[in-house]
């Protein structure tokens, strides 16, 4: 059985048909890469998981287990985490504090301290600034406090949101490395990104979204070398 | 140079015409009944021929004056040369200009009332007496003269004054701040008093020595006006968990301490059930029965968002005092006469002044409260709050459940309005519905903003100047609003963040006026 199944989910935004019956599967110990253009419903598909928006059709599977009966708080306690688009971090809050915000929902407090050491032994720029203001934060920096908080909450799935929007090439690569050690460590991963080239170099599996239905899924070699991947999203003739 | 003059006589015409309208509103009048107060002079002799009343009003014209100057001088950054000539000529430029203005109008109408018109037939303020009162005893073109003459004087002294603190022309204020942290904040026993604890611990202990000794020196009168601004501090605490933790703008929160004062009132009074119950009883039973409203209202409401939340929370507190004033219900309410004879609490038999004893109970009750507050902001339902305000999507994507937390907030500042109505009640034994009109919640809302959203010591200082101060200053009484709005106007400006505000806010302010202040230099430049 998958980790995450989801089947056919339709979500809208009042009467804006969203997702018209996505479907996709997480195995365990994955990382799989969702990929599409603007407006395609990648985050959207997220936000579903989640349950920030409720899909009207379709089931959304977590261990076999439906999601889409739960609120969000809920799906926060069966272990999926979620790095959210534009990094949502707290901005007027410490980043020791959005750290904390992250483990919320725990009450271990010997665990909490060991993911806190963790997860400043993956981004020891954050253990320099712990009770610097998130604000003041530089992108990077917050994308790694947004990444370090989704960790915190010691989740079985991660969801991620374009964790490379808006950071230098050489970032790019430091994000992309650590989601690999986090994966490695055995945390299942759903990665949305419109770096499909850097996205896919990591991914065991991907899909292609396009305006709401899932148009290809495979490996993520074979759609490295998919003649319509390479010229829509990797920009390759 | 020109810049300077265009700004000088631009301060003028500003300060002229609101020097022209206090005194058109009588304002000048009034502030010279407080200032014979605060200086206790209205029975010194006569200075200059003028007895205490003119004296006092030349005071304050004078004041306004030197405030005047001291703008008008503090705009230009650099003058070459002679930089307290500069600001001698600047702000006697102001000076000059508001005498002006000042001195035509009190001219004219100094004329108009020699000659028998009745101006208080179109401004009620301008009653002969104090028309003659403004003229300081001159004939009309002399008092002209002397204000235009007197005003450019405080004017270039205002503007001496602002260059003598401060080097380059800057503002008063940030002179003044500069001469502090250059000239004392340096010495060797301001730094090692600023350093050391004690010193902190002492001060906090001397004023609440002080506040805890003040209801038994302070006479009826005063005790009445410090039980007022400690139940303002109660529902002060209490719509700042609700508006300054969570971010919800409940606008109705009068109700709640309405609820909690009707408590009191019908359970303890005589008419029209006739329970009779125990004050210590009824106590928690208020603040319950508020907590319990709260989230009846609020299980619906708060799935809205900021405007449509303010606004049914509004028509909230309008419906109960409604009710409570509805001739159909008086048998249970006891309607638009209210009810009258509430109990008040019996000490165990102790025997004391009811009086006094009732501000150290409520003294008590802001204790209790500002610990549980404390308590809460530092928990882990505090920082649920906190990431709330801050991004409402995101913290449930962190696994707050957002309607528990919306509600708990709403709970707690309900049952603090709850005590603070009951203790009300109770106080004035009696309570009626036009205890809880809007006002009261507008000044609430007033109280935290103005104190500074967030902060606790804020809501406290926000109580004492909303609530106190205008009682301190009862002459103010016909101008409560007008001064009130004022006050708001100058806290914007002096105060963005509130008078003592939370460290989170103050930073987030002084982060925005960080930036403003470099777009105005680049603007300068
Ligand atoms: N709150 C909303 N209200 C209405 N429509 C929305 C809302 N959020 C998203 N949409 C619409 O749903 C569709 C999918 O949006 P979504 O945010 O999922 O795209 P995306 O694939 O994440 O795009 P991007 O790469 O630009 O982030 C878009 O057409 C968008 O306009
Ligand atoms: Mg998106």
């Amino acid at each position: 059985m998958p980790m995450l199944d989801i089947h056919d989910i339709h979500t809208y935004y009042g009467n804006i048909h969203a997702l018209k019956g996505v479907s996709l599967t997480v195995e365990e110990g994955e990382i799989v890469t969702l990929i599409g253009s603007n407006g395609a419903g990648k985050t959207t598909t997220l936000r579903s998981i989640c349950g920030l928006q409720k899909p009207r059709r379709g089931s959304i599977l977590l261990h076999g287990e439906d999601l889409v009966a739960y609120k969000p708080h809920q799906i926060v306690e069966k272990g999926v985490a979620m790095v959210p688009e534009g990094r949502g971090i707290f901005a007027r809050l410490t980043v020791a504090e959005n750290l904390d915000l992250g483990a919320y929902i725990r009450r271990d407090r010997r665990g909490i301290q060991e993911d806190l050491e963790h997860v400043y032994g993956i981004f020891p720029r954050l253990k320099e600034r712990t009770r610097q203001v998130a604000g003041t934060l530089s992108g990077g920096e917050q994308q790694m406090l947004a990444t370090g908080r989704a960790l915190m909450a010691q989740p079985r799935l991660l969801l991620m949101d374009e964790p490379s929007m808006g950071l230098a090439p050489l970032l790019v690569d430091a994000i992309f490395d650590v989601i690999q050690t986090i994966n490695r460590k055995g945390t299942t991963i759903l990665l949305v990104e419109q770096n499909a080239l850097m996205a896919l170099s990591i991914a065991h599996r991907g899909y292609v979204i396009q305006t709401g239905e899932i148009v290809l899924k495979d490996t993520a070699a074979n759609l490295k070398n998919n003649e319509t991947v390479r010229k829509a999203y990797l920009g390759i003739e | 140079m020109k810049n300077m003059i265009r700004n000088s006589l631009r301060t003028g015409i500003v300060f002229g015409i609101i020097t022209v309208f206090l005194f058109l509103v009588g304002f000048t009048g009034t502030a010279a009944n407080i200032l014979a107060d605060l200086l206790n002079n209205e029975s010194a002799p006569p200075l200059f021929g003028w007895a205490p009343p003119m004296l006092n009003t030349v005071i304050f014209v004078g004041l306004i004056g030197l405030w005047a100057g001291a703008s008008g001088a503090s705009r230009e950054k650099d003058v070459a040369g002679d930089p307290y000539g500069a600001a001698v000529l600047g702000g006697g430029i102001a000076g000059f200009v508001q005498g002006l203005l000042t001195g035509l109008v009190m001219a004219l109408v100094g004329t108009l009332n020699e000659r028998g018109v009745m101006m208080s037939k179109y401004l009620a303020e301008l009653l002969p007496a104090a028309v003659k009162q403004a003229m300081l005893g001159f004939p009309p073109p002399g008092a002209g003269a002397f204000y235009l003459l007197f005003l450019t004087a405080a004017g270039a002294l205002g503007g001496l004054a602002t260059r003598g603190l401060g080097r380059g022309g800057r503002r008063p204020r940030e002179a003044i701040r500069t001469w502090a942290r250059e000239k004392v904040e340096v010495l060797p026993w301001v730094q090692s008093l600023r350093r050391s604890p004690a010193v902190k611990y002492a001060v906090y202990g001397i004023l609440l020595l002080g506040i805890l000794l003040l209801p038994l020196f302070a006479g009826q009168y005063w005790n009445y006006t410090i039980g007022t601004v400690g139940i303002y501090v109660l529902l002060g605490l209490g719509l700042n968990i609700v508006v300054g933790l969570a971010g919800l703008l409940d606008l109705g929160y009068v109700a709640f301490f309405a609820i909690g004062a009707y408590a009191m009132a019908l359970l303890t009074a005589p008419t029209p059930h006739n329970l009779m119950w125990n004050f210590w009883l009824v106590i928690p039973i208020g603040i319950l029965l508020a907590a319990v409203t709260g989230i009846l209202l609020g299980a619906p409401v708060l799935r809205m968002r900021g405007d449509y939340l303010a606004i049914v929370t509004l028509g909230f507190g309008e419906i109960i005092r409604i009710l409570s004033k509805s001739d159909d219900l008086s048998d249970f309410t006891g309607g638009p006469r209210g009810v009258p004879a509430v109990a008040g609490p019996d000490f165990f038999g102790l025997n004391v002044n009811s009086g006094i004893a009732f501000v150290y109970l409520i003294f008590l009750s802001v204790l209790l409260v500002i610990f549980v507050t404390n308590r809460l902001q530092n928990s882990r339902v505090g920082r649920a709050w906190e990431a709330m305000r801050e991004d409402e999507t995101v913290s449930r994507a962190m696994g707050i459940n957002t309607l528990t937390q919306k509600l708990l907030a709403f709970a707690i500042g309900a049952a603090f309005a709850g005590l603070g109505g009951a203790l009300f009640a109770s106080r004035n034994q009696f309570t009626g519905p036009e205890d809880f009109n809007l006002m009261v919640s507008i000044n609430v809302v007033a109280v935290v903003i103005v104190g500074g959203m967030g902060s606790i010591p804020g809501v406290i200082a926000g109580a004492l100047v909303l609530k106190g101060l205008p009682e301190m200053l009862r002459q103010l009484e016909d101008y409560r609003v007008m001064v009130f709005g004022a006050l708001l106007v100058v806290m914007m400006l002096w105060r963005p963040a509130g008078l003592i505000p939370s460290s989170r806010r103050k930073m987030e302010i002084d982060k925005d006026a960080g930036l403003a202040e470099t777009a105005e230099e680049g603007r300068g430049k």
